[in-house]
Formats: C-alpha cells, sequence, structure tokens
C-alpha cells in the first residue's frame, strides 16, 4: 500500500494505492479451467490520531490495485496518519504515513 | 507572363551563382571537398552526445534524492504517470506489473521490463516531460530516476541519493529477462580468415518457384568450369526467353509443341541461332533480335536456342 499525503489550504489531501489482485472469485484460469479464488479488499480504514477519518467497503467490483483519494480537515503537517485494509480472506496490512 | 520570366531569370541567376561557386571553392579544395557544410563544434556535438549505456558511461556528475524526485514528479509527471506510476487513463504506467511477462497480458514497466537503469535516466533526460523534452537538469533526472526506481520498490529508503558513483549499483528485477536469439537461422557469423573458396561453394538445393533464383544458377553455372550447357541453356531461356515461348506471345512457337518446332527445326541450327540473334520477321510473328536482351553473350544464345530445340524435338 503506498499513501500520499499533503496539506493543502488547510485540508489533509490522502492518496492511497492498495497493491491487491482484488480476484471476484468467478474468473477462470485458462489452464486448469478452474475458478481463481475470490480475494478482493472488504475494507478500507485511515485513522487520525486514533480517530477514524475515511472507511471504504470495497466489493468484487472494484479494481485491481485499486487507487483512493479523500481529504480531511483537522490534521497537520507532521501528524501520523495509519490505513489498513483487510480482504475477505482475512489478509490484512497496514501502514503508516506522515502528512507532509 | 512577367512572372513567369521573373522566375525564370532567378532560377538562371542561380544556376550560373552555383557554376561559380563550385568552379571557386570546391576544386580548390582536397578531392572528396564539395565546399558544403563545416566541421560541427564540440558544443553541438556534446548537445548531441547524450546518450547513457548500461554500463552507466555518458552519465554527467550530479545527484537527487528520492525525496526530491518525489516533488519533481507530483509537479511534472503525475498528471500523466499517475501520483504512484500507475498511470493515468492510457498514459504509461511506469510502476508495477512485476511477474505478468508471461501472462496474455503483460504489463511492462520500468520495474517489469527494463533491463537497465541507465535506460530510464537517457529517457527521462532525453524526452521528458512530455511537453517539454531536454528541459530537466541532470540533478533533477538523477532525483526523478531516483523516485521511478522508488515507486518500483528497486529503492526503499525515501532518504536514498542517486549519483554517478552509486549508479551502477542498482540492479533491475528482469535484468535477466533479455538474451541473445539462439534459434539457429537468426546467427550468421562472417567468416573472415580460412574461410570455403567461393568458386567451390554450389547451391545443393532450393525451393522452386518462390523467389527468383536464375541468378543463382547463373553464377553457379559461371563459377563452375565444366558449364552443364543445357543448364545453361534453361537459365539463359527462362531469363530471356521464356516470356514469349512460353505462351506464344507474339507468334513465338511454344517449347515443347513439336508440331511448330519440326519445320523450324529442318532449317538447321545456324539459321536458328542467326535469326535468334538478329531478329527475325515471319508469317508467324517477329523474333526480336536476341530477344531483345542485347546483353546476352553469343554462348547463352547458342545454348538457350539448343535447349529451346531439345525440348522441342
Amino acid at each position: 500500500m503506498k499513501v500520499k499525503a499533503k496539506m493543502k489550504k488547510g485540508l489533509v489531501v490522502v492518496k492511497v494505492l492498495a497493491k491487491h489482485p482484488m480476484e471476484t472469485g468467478m474468473r477462470k484460469d485458462k489452464k486448469t479451467d478452474e475458478l481463481i479464488p475470490a480475494k478482493y479488499i472488504q475494507e478500507l480504514i485511515c485513522k487520525h490520531q486514533d480517530k477514524v477519518v475515511f472507511e471504504a467497503n470495497f466489493g468484487r467490483a472494484i479494481s485491481k490495485n485499486p487507487y483512493v483519494a479523500f481529504s480531511f480537515k483537522g490534521g497537520q503537517s507532521g501528524d501520523t496518519l495509519s490505513l489498513t485494509w483487510v480482504d475477505n480472506t482475512g489478509e490484512t496490512k497496514a501502514v503508516e504515513a506522515v502528512i507532509k | 507572363m512577367y512572372n513567369w520570366v521573373k522566375k525564370y531569370f532567378h532560377v538562371l541567376v542561380l544556376i550560373f551563382a552555383a557554376q561559380g561557386f563550385i568552379a571557386s571553392s570546391a576544386f580548390a579544395k582536397e578531392p572528396g571537398y564539395y565546399g558544403l557544410g563545416r566541421i560541427a563544434t564540440e558544443e553541438e556535438i556534446a548537445g548531441w552526445d547524450i546518450d547513457i549505456r548500461p554500463d552507466g558511461q555518458g552519465l554527467p556528475v550530479g545527484s537527487g534524492s528520492v525525496s526530491q524526485g518525489e516533488g519533481i514528479f507530483d509537479a511534472k509527471c503525475a498528471v500523466c504517470h499517475g501520483d504512484f506510476g500507475e498511470g493515468e487513463g492510457r498514459w504509461p504506467a511506469l510502476a508495477g506489473g512485476i511477474g505478468t511477462l508471461t501472462e496474455d497480458r503483460p504489463e511492462k514497466t520500468v520495474g517489469s521490463y527494463w533491463p537497465y537503469a541507465s535506460t530510464l535516466w537517457d529517457y527521462i533526460h532525453r524526452a521528458m516531460p512530455f511537453t517539454a523534452p531536454q528541459s530537466l537538469t541532470d540533478n533533477e533526472t538523477y532525483a526523478l530516476t531516483a523516485y521511478v526506481l522508488y515507486l518500483n520498490e528497486i529503492i526503499d529508503d525515501e532518504d536514498f541519493v542517486l549519483s554517478r558513483d552509486n549508479f551502477a549499483e542498482i540492479e533491475m528485477p528482469n535484468k535477466d529477462g533479455f538474451f541473445i536469439d539462439n534459434r539457429p537461422d537468426v546467427i550468421n557469423i562472417a567468416c573472415m580468415e580460412n574461410c570455403k573458396d567461393p568458386s567451390k561453394i554450389k547451391v545443393t538445393s532450393a525451393i522452386k518457384g518462390i523467389t527468383p533464383l536464375k541468378h543463382l544458377e547463373q553464377t553457379a553455372a559461371e563459377t563452375e568450369n565444366k558449364v552443364d550447357s543445357t543448364k545453361r541453356g534453361m537459365g539463359v531461356y527462362e531469363q530471356s526467353c521464356a516470356m514469349c515461348h512460353d505462351s506464344g506471345l507474339a507468334g513465338a512457337p511454344i517449347v515443347g509443341d513439336n508440331k511448330l518446332w519440326v519445320d523450324r527445326i529442318a532449317q538447321g541450327m545456324e539459321l536458328l541461332v542467326e535469326h535468334a540473334t538478329n531478329g527475325f520477321t515471319g508469317d508467324a510473328g517477329m523474333m526480336p533480335a536476341k530477344g531483345g536482351n542485347p546483353s546476352l553473350s553469343e554462348e547463352d544464345l547458342v545454348a538457350a536456342v539448343e535447349y529451346m530445340v531439345s525440348q522441342s524435338r
């Protein structure tokens, strides 16, 4: 997961690229002709000082390597954001980013 | 009318001027000098000579860090290549795609495909940004190269500083993905010593009917001392005679059609050769001299006539 967080006119602008295959579970492997098991992010949460500032519920319809951008008030340059995603297989990934 | 004269006059003046120019300057210099152009200055050569080789040859002195690169990238590159090098719209993606080269839709990026980091430096410096190529300084180019490598996770440290000195340490993931084509028909090593005598090389087989091979047959026939006259005659025939004598064009007797040839053969070889050499117009049609190919030698012509007769008996 890659994150860019920047102060812009009093807002914190956050851009996130989550590296994930986002398999729907409906695609077939061309060689074996078997279904590729579903693997997609269900939840993406961004916290600023233990307070949730952004939460997204993803489904199968979201593309591979999803890109998300959002902004919120109240952050300051130098603060730390923590972002986490959880996918349907239970796998999770957390990263921290400093607001620039 | 006046305009025409004026134009014409200008052209004339130009011609005279050009002649005078040639007379006065070109012949005064050493042979091979035509009085055109001048030797490029060192600055001009330096302006063109901007390639960077895989071993880092050509890199200028300078350096740039990943974080510097991020700033420049966001300002000048991200609008097309995306904030994370993922590519906006149909603009090229710079990062990702690792491991996809063997898939149905290979994603060729710097990280997944390019074998050398020097190409990155060269390309950014030469052609980017798209709207203002060659506007970046050397240090900016180092910073951007470092940042694109960082986007591809080839460099992990955000404080990494790329410079000419540590450039060679960068190893690209697909470095070994390129190899010299090993199919047999792409290797053609030029023989430089102890080579075969070309006059002893024979064409042993050829696929017929696809490409014109007459010149090969002819060369083989010419180089061999014992010329097979039938073969030679066939070669000449196919090149110079067949156009008419295969189809009967212009009343030419078709080779292989015995009825058309019986009377002619009865006239004797000498007359046939004479007619073929100098041309002949008879009741049936017209034979041009040497079949319209004046470069034919007498031996070739005789061989061709003999071949045609032998095929038509």
